[in-house]
């Protein structure tokens, strides 16, 4: 016998599965590309006569991490499935690391802890609009926009890697999207979710722009005394995104009604799925963009969760008419879409109004949209796979397809959505325990019902939630921990926690 | 008329014996034995070879034929033979025998060079759909893939007393559809406004499927509408039924025991309830209460299961059975056994192109009273004097245009509607004025 051949058989097994230093270089080039976006609020330093030091350090140290573990790291790798759920978890913090850079390095008395700076940076990548901040009028202009641009790079990094590199990657909703795109339009897979990451870019940026107009007109035209250029410019960067952070202490509340009722508009708007908006406006078939099941259902929730909250709130005389009608819309829709914009502080609304609140920030958008949450689409097709459950009680032979959109669901589709449901629960359950147990540690005024909203809010990247973590209210007076826990959240809620719980199980790491 | 069959097999054999009579008929198949057979009971000629290949058919005498029928088993192979002899022989008129709906729908569009295209899945589902559609009916016949029926009925003292003895004009009749036609004793009566139907007539209708099963609840009210059938088996044969009937808002189950088929029928049928189980199991059949079922059709793969299962169900009380039976020798034993109607896809098929093979004019054409009167499916020139014309300006001359097919969609026309070039007209009239309405058309 050979020896030598039996010696290369018994060879030492790879110790990992998952090419790790492939995944590092992947999250290096692009924190490295990401730093670059430091000098933005950079440029608004210098015009505001404020030092753009911050800036530029924090994207020279990013930059030169990321390029550095890029080179440490250079060479061979293999790149699939596997390495994707580390590099998409990864890059999301590393984002917020950048994120938190800016406000360590100029020491703003408001941000100058990291556990908070680096909160801050997760809830904007996120588009989540949570802030620890409690004056953000007192901040910098430089650090303000920062905030404002975060969010909106957030908002396009949801598309751009959920559109562009997780359907690729089979991770979540791929299928789901595969259902709302047929027709001639499909290809093969690459190109056809490249031209999607693209187009949905042209509209994010398109929209941005257009929100951006109306709201500098207002401003110029006296419609809205409030709305300065720079005001405009940071809320539109907030609004499409669904995110959520203001410029502004009491976020919207100050500015006019006409100002209020365009942001509710884009907020539905960025609630919609960017793809079948670009059917709809750019293909002109907004007929088959109508008849979109998704769609319906999120028109259909928007104006439920509207009426009950709008009815609440008047019926319980807390606001006259017309303010109702405005002050519950707006709510409703800031909630639902995820947004977390305010322009009225809920806290001492009634129970009725205040559930319904909690219960919006599980529904979310459209699948493919800004938004966080469970997403439109998997509660259709829940639905549908309770209904054919309960059919089949009845009936255990009878074979039922699930249709959306008059296409078959894939089974292997409906366990995905069944799963990703239980999880979503599991985790927020999991979130308001430790929240209340934390508070209750630390003395923290924190209710059951106020740590149920923040584990919701967070793990939806609505925001605000009650209590103290109310519209009005400030995430500073949470303890280390619970900031912390907080923070997971929205990692875990933005990247839809499939891709960071794979992470954890031992046969993500090694084969046998 | 010299007549060209390709296939000798069942749905061959049953076309010679209904057209060697009357026409000179070569036959031609890969199998000796079968032509054999053939030539020994009648006079026809017959070729030894394939039916597909462009040498056989023109060494055979093709280009010489009025008429060419390809009636193997194999889809593919009866196309050929008829693109191949359309191309040695222009004026020769094809017909093809297909078991897969597809290539009917290919050929509706105008993609396969065909001139009449057989199949014996859709012919099957539409007989069926005649024999159990509207119970009340004495007769049914389909035009215009389904979308339009014409219904025979006898008039009885229990029909609803809105319809007797009351003038049609003010009568609330169904929507989509009108009397075409009285027959009282001997008198036929075109009607009018102001006509009355009175018991004891016999009356002809023609609607939509819809307008017909409301007739029915007219007539004999309780029987209207079959609301609850049930099919073993979801292959082909299965599926096509199905279709039709869900064409006509009759609500489907399915039974079929392979899971991948019940899956894809599933997906293709929505409307239908599609089970995942054998037929063959008693407690499967006492839970869903299949015996419930208004009708029960049988249409799976092997005749002695559909046997096993009719009976089956008929001991669970099951109320009208229909098989589909494949083998000739099986419609007899069926309808021993108590199946209600046994119907065999290839006689269904093989009476198809024997009708189309006597009388190619006309796309469909019925048969009432004997030959008392027909239903003509014509194609309006745009030279005939009708069109432009409102209906209600038409003079009436012992016709009536019941229904027009318009871009393959079923019209049913009011009096203020205009006739339009390239219509397929669907009229009832009297046979001695058969050749007028085609003149005039």
């Amino acid at each position: 016998m050979n020896r030598g051949s039996a010696g290369r058989l018994a060879g030492r097994a790879p110790s990992l599965a998952v090419d790790v230093r492939g995944s590092l270089n992947v999250v290096g080039t692009l924190l490295t590309y990401l730093s670059a976006s430091t000098s933005v609020p950079a440029g608004f330093a210098i015009g505001y006569g404020e030092s753009p030091w911050p800036f530029l350090a924090a994207g020279a140290i990013a930059g030169g991490f990321g390029a550095g573990i890029a080179f440490a790291t250079r060479g061979e790798h293999r790149l699939g499935v596997r390495e994707a759920f580390l590099v998409v978890s990864l890059t999301w913090l590393a984002a917020a690391a950048l994120g938190a850079l800016p406000f360590l390095i100029s020491g703003d008395p408001q941000l100058d802890r990291p556990v908070d700076a680096f909160f801050e940076g997760m809830s904007g990548f996120s588009t989540t609009g949570g802030s620890v901040v409690v004056d953000v009028e007192a901040l910098p202009h430089g650090l303000a926009m920062w905030r404002q641009l975060m969010q909106w790079l957030g908002g396009i990094g949801i598309i751009v890697l959920a559109l562009a590199v997780l359907p690729r990657l089979r991770v979540g909703g791929r299928q789901l999207l595969e259902h709302e795109m047929p027709g001639p339009e499909i290809e093969t897979l690459r190109t056809r979710i490249r031209d999607t990451a693209r187009r949905v870019w042209i509209l994010y940026v398109a929209l941005t722009a257009l929100l951006f107009a109306i709201l500098l007109a207002f401003g110029l035209s006296g419609v809205d005394e409030e709305m300065s250029a720079f005001h405009a410019l940071a809320h539109a960067l907030t609004t499409i995104p669904t995110a959520g952070f203001s410029t502004k202490v009491d976020s919207i509340e100050g500015f006019a009604a006409a100002t209020q009722w365009l942001i509710l508009v884009f907020m539905v708007l960025g609630g919609i799925n960017f793809a079948l908006m670009f059917r709809g406006i750019v293909r002109r078939q907004p007929r088959a963009a109508v008849r979109d099941e998704e769609l319906q259902l999120y028109l259909a929730l928007l104006a439920v969760g509207s009426i009950v909250v709008v009815a609440e709130i008047w019926t319980e005389d807390v606001l006259p008419a017309a303010e109702a009608i405005r002050v519950g819309l707006f709510t409703a829709v800031s909630t639902m879409t995820t947004t977390g914009f305010s322009i009225a502080d809920y806290n001492t609304w009634p129970a009725l109004a205040m559930m319904t609140i909690v219960g919006l920030m599980f529904v979310g958008g459209s699948a493919g949209s800004t938004t966080g949450s469970v997403k439109v689409v998997r509660h259709l097709l829940l639905g549908k796979i309770l209904r054919r459950e309960i059919d089949q009680t009845l009936h255990p032979e009878l074979v039922l397809p699930v249709r959306l959109n008059r296409a078959v669901v894939e089974e292997r589709t409906l366990r995905a959505v069944s799963s990703f449901i239980l999880l979503y629960i599991g985790i927020f359950v999991v979130g308001a325990a430790l929240l209340a147990v934390d508070a209750a540690r630390t003395g923290l005024p924190l209710t059951p019902f106020d740590a149920v909203a923040v584990s919701a809010s967070m793990l939806s990247n609505v925001g605000p939630a009650f209590g103290i973590g109310g519209p009005l209210g400030s995430f500073e007076p949470f303890s280390d921990l619970s900031t912390i826990l907080m923070i997971a959240l929205m990692w875990l809620g933005r990247l839809e926690i499939i891709p960071i719980i794979v992470l954890l199980t031992r046969h993500y790491w090694r084969n046998v | 008329m010299k007549i060209f069959l390709i296939g000798a097999g069942q749905v061959g054999a049953t076309i010679v014996q209904a057209l060697q009579d009357d026409h000179e008929l070569t036959v031609l198949d890969l199998d000796e034995s079968r032509l054999a057979a053939l030539s020994q009971r009648y006079d026809v000629a017959t070729v030894e070879g394939n039916g597909a290949s462009r040498r056989v058919l023109s060494s055979a005498g093709v280009a010489a034929c009025d008429l060419l029928i390809a009636c193997t088993s194999r889809d593919e192979s009866n196309i050929v033979s008829a693109m191949i002899t359309k191309a040695i022989a222009p004026r020769t008129t094809t017909i093809v025998r297909t078991t897969n709906p597809e290539y009917l729908e290919v050929w509706r569009e105008g993609q396969l060079d065909v001139d009449f295209i057989v199949s014996s899945e859709v012919e099957t589902a539409n007989a069926i759909v005649r024999t159990i559609a509207v119970p009340a009916a004495r007769q049914t016949d389909v035009f215009a893939e389904g979308q339009v029926q014409l219904v025979e009925f006898d008039v009885e003292h229990q029909a609803d007393s809105r319809i007797i003895g009351v003038p049609l004009r003010e009568v609330a009749l169904p929507p989509d559809s009108r009397v075409a036609g009285i027959i009282r004793g001997a008198e036929f009566i075109l009607p009018g406004g102001a006509d009355v139907i009175r018991a004891g007539d016999r009356i002809v209708v023609i609607g939509s499927p819809q307008a017909a099963v409301a007739w029915g609840e007219l007539i004999e009210p309780g029987t209207g509408k079959v609301r609850d059938v049930v099919i073993f088996g979801a292959g082909r044969a299965g599926t096509a039924v199905a279709r039709v009937l869900l064409e006509q808002d009759i609500g489907v189950r399915l039974i079929e025991a392979s899971l991948e088929q019940a899956r894809i029928v599933a997906a293709e049928l929505p409307r239908a309830r599609v089970h995942h189980a054998t037929g063959l199991d008693p407690d499967f059949l006492e839970r869903e209460r299949i015996a419930d079922a208004q009708v029960a059709i049988f249409a799976m793969r092997d005749d002695l299961k559909n046997h096993y299962a009719a009976t089956l169900a008929k001991v669970h009380g099951a109320r009208f059975t229909v098989a589909i039976v494949h083998e000739a020798a099986s419609v007899e034993v069926f309808e021993r056994a108590g199946v209600d109607v046994s119907i065999n896809p290839r006689q269904v098929t093989a009476e198809e192109i024997v009708r189309f093979a006597h009388d190619p004019r006309t796309q469909q054409v019925a048969m009432l009273e004997g030959d008392r009167f027909e239903v003509l499916d014509i194609t309006t020139r745009s030279r005939s004097d009708y069109v432009g014309k409102r209906f209600k300006d038409m003079p009436i001359r012992g016709a009536l245009i019941g229904a027009i097919v318009r871009d393959g969609i079923a019209v049913f026309p009011h009096g203020e509607d205009v006739l339009r070039p390239g219509d397929r007209a669907i009229i009832f009239t009297e046979s001695r004025r058969v050749s007028d309405v085609e003149r005039a058309l």
